[in-house]
């Protein structure tokens, strides 16, 4: 009881106010912390939700099905075995691994490009043309994923088919790990090229100028001492463009073809990725088939938790220089 | 500037080109298998309609290389893979794919409703028999709704969910003077609906669109299967918790759910259509042959022609 009424003391000395400034002051931050709280307490709930509904499936008896083995969820390369309401021999294992390589394929790509594209909006391109990048970058970044995925169904398949013909191999539509990987590449090239944007241009003058005036030439500069200094704001990028290509869901599902067994690395083989997975049929599904759902979208999380992790150790890995 | 932009045309042009080059199709190629997944209806009504409903719900019986697509899905693939097939309901049919004949009957709405075409279902109903309802005002409300189903009104809502309703002769406004029950407040009554679940979309769109023409009735659906239909309405069932006024089922009655007289009825077909590039050969299926592709048996277009 006394410690109560101190810690009532203690904020009753607190809320003390000296003048109307200070009572304006409090309230301000009252709202920032209320606001803080709200926030974060719906990353908490959304986190218990999926978390409840997700691990249901390995822990009760699935309304007399029996629980799914974690151990064959985890690693089987198929993903229902037997039929659909009856079965709960349900496997991720090569969805992960699908997952991971078109989002590594994705970033090969769109990194060289963005990176070139950022520094040459940032250093080469004339004032005018750089603006006008720029403005454009930040619209392709505000396209929604659905467009993306039209796009990818209406152009990019019939693309990948005819390449696919051309090279004498018949692609089953066009859906494949490469449709897909070029969807996800054009989707991530705009967050990265903007972010290493404004990492080449935060590198100081200084060293630019310092360089210069070495004698190094411009291209030597732009290479050898702008991109290394910049180069963990471009990790950063790289960070935030492998999160976007793993959680992207509706384009992915538009062109990869879903396949349910795996896992596919040719690029012609069709494909499918935790969020594809998520997305198939949820909308009709109903009972363990929906439920094992939200386990996938937990597989996804622990995914997409422990690449951040190795990415951001890499970006501490290689450092940093001089960066404002 | 000028220099790249040229360049970036020259390119594109160039792909464009490439991209138009048209072959003769060739049937020595693999088929490439397209589905619904395995919540979806219309899997449910092709598999049962071709006689491999076994895999209406099981991935694993198909042939390997198949293609998971939605209704949209499979549709614009068709314009694209020469050598692919799908199925769609006929509803969505369009004049950009192919939709292939069934036993040699041409897929239209004309062919479904005159029952000549054969890769279809019906969507039946059937309710309690007449001397089994609590009391009549539940009785004279279902054979409203029975009644319902035939006008144009309801053949409306049917097409609209994508099935194919039976002809109709007359609107509801010009029937409902024979069914009094309608004119009276019933927002008191509860109506049970249930059966297949296939039909459980149109029934409620149906009942939606029902009950404030019916004195507010109130409309429960609890649709369960089609096996459920009969049960519960005039089977083992039909005194039991789970009652129903109108069940549905989206088969054919058998034998042993024959009902009494006027208690039965259709009151849609389901049709779906094998669909194919333009440029294939192929015009005309049979239920054998397309559990052979999609069971693996046939793997290219020229196992199919013979």
């Amino acid at each position: 009881m006394n410690k109560t009424k101190k810690w009532i003391q203690e904020i009753k000395n607190k809320l003390h106010f000296n003048s109307k400034k200070e009572i304006v002051d409090f309230l301000v931050r009252l709202i920032f912390m209320i606001s803080t709280i709200v926030s974060g307490s719906f990353i908490i709930i959304i986190i218990i939700f999926i978390a409840r509904e997700g691990i249901k499936p390995f822990v009760t008896d699935n309304d007399g099905l029996g629980a799914v083995n974690l151990f064959r969820f985890l690693t089987g390369r198929v993903w229902l075995t037997g039929t659909t309401f009856q079965s709960t021999l349900y496997s991720v294992g090569f969805i992960i691994i699908n997952t991971i390589y078109v989002a590594i394929l994705s970033l090969l790509i769109s990194m060289p490009i963005g990176v070139l594209t950022a520094l040459f909006i940032a250093k080469i391109a004339p004032t005018k043309l750089s603006s006008i990048m720029r403005t454009v970058i930040e619209l392709l970044a505000a396209i929604p994923s659905i467009v993306y995925g039209l796009f990818g169904a209406g152009v990019i398949l019939p693309f990948v088919y005819n390449f696919a013909k051309t090279l004498g191999i018949q692609s089953p539509g066009g859906n494949s790990v490469l449709a897909t990987v070029i969807v996800l590449s054009l989707m991530i090239l705009p967050t990265i090229t903007a972010l290493s944007e404004v990492a080449i241009r935060s590198v100081g003058k200084d060293i630019e100028h310092g360089s210069l005036a070495l004698g190094a030439t411009k291209t030597q500069t732009h290479f050898k001492v702008i991109l290394t200094s910049a180069k963990s704001g471009i990790f950063s990028a790289a960070i935030l463009g492998i999160g976007r290509a793993l959680g992207e869901a509706t384009a992915v599902s538009l062109v990869a073809g879903n396949a349910q067994n795996g896992p596919s690395f040719g690029i012609f083989q069709t494909t499918s990725t935790l969020t594809s997975t998520m997305l198939q049929g949820l909308k009709e599904t109903i009972g363990l088939d929906y439920d094992i759902r939200f386990s996938v979208g937990i597989v996804l999380m622990i995914v997409i938790l422990i690449t951040n992790t190795l990415l951001n150790y890499v970006k501490r890995k290689v450092g940093n220089v001089n960066v404002k | 500037m000028k220099k790249i932009i040229l360049l970036l045309l020259v390119l594109l042009s160039g792909s464009l080109v490439a991209c138009s080059s048209s072959d003769d199709w060739d049937s020595s190629k693999n088929i490439t298998l397209y589905t619904r997944d395995t919540s979806s209806g219309t899997r449910a009504g092709f598999m049962e309609g071709i006689g491999f409903s076994e895999a209406a719900e099981d991935n694993s019986l198909l042939a390997e290389g198949y293609v998971i697509k939605d209704n949209t899905g499979i549709l614009t693939s068709m314009k694209t893979d020469e050598y692919g097939i799908g199925y769609v309901s006929l509803a969505s049919l369009n004049d950009e794919i192919k939709g292939l004949q069934f036993d040699g009957v041409d897929p239209t709405v004309a062919n479904v409703v005159n029952n000549t075409y054969g890769l279809k279902r019906p969507f039946n109903y059937v309710i309690r028999s007449l001397d089994d309802f609590a009391n009549d005002t539940e009785k004279e409300i279902t054979l409203a709704f029975i009644a319902f189903l035939h006008t144009s009104d309801g053949a409306d809502i049917i097409t609209n969910e994508g099935a194919i309703p039976l002809t109709s002769t007359s609107t509801w406004d010009e029937i409902k003077d024979d069914y009094e029950v309608c004119s009276l407040d019933n927002s008191g009554v509860t109506i049970k609906f249930g059966g297949s679940d296939s039909i459980e979309k149109i029934a409620l769109a149906l009942t939606e669109a029902f009950a404030p023409k019916c004195g507010n009735f109130t409309p429960e659906h609890d649709h369960t299967g089609s096996s459920d239909g009969f049960k519960r309405t005039q089977g083992s069932e039909k005194d039991g918790v789970n009652y129903k006024h109108v069940g549905f089922a989206s088969r054919p009655f058998k034998d042993s759910e024959l009902g009494s007289d006027g208690t039965q009825g259709q009151l849609a077909w389901d049709a779906i259509v094998a669909i194919v590039h333009l440029n294939n050969e192929v015009t005309n299926v049979t239920a054998e042959d397309l559990k052979k592709i999609y069971s693996g048996e046939y793997t290219t277009w020229d196992q199919l022609i013979g």
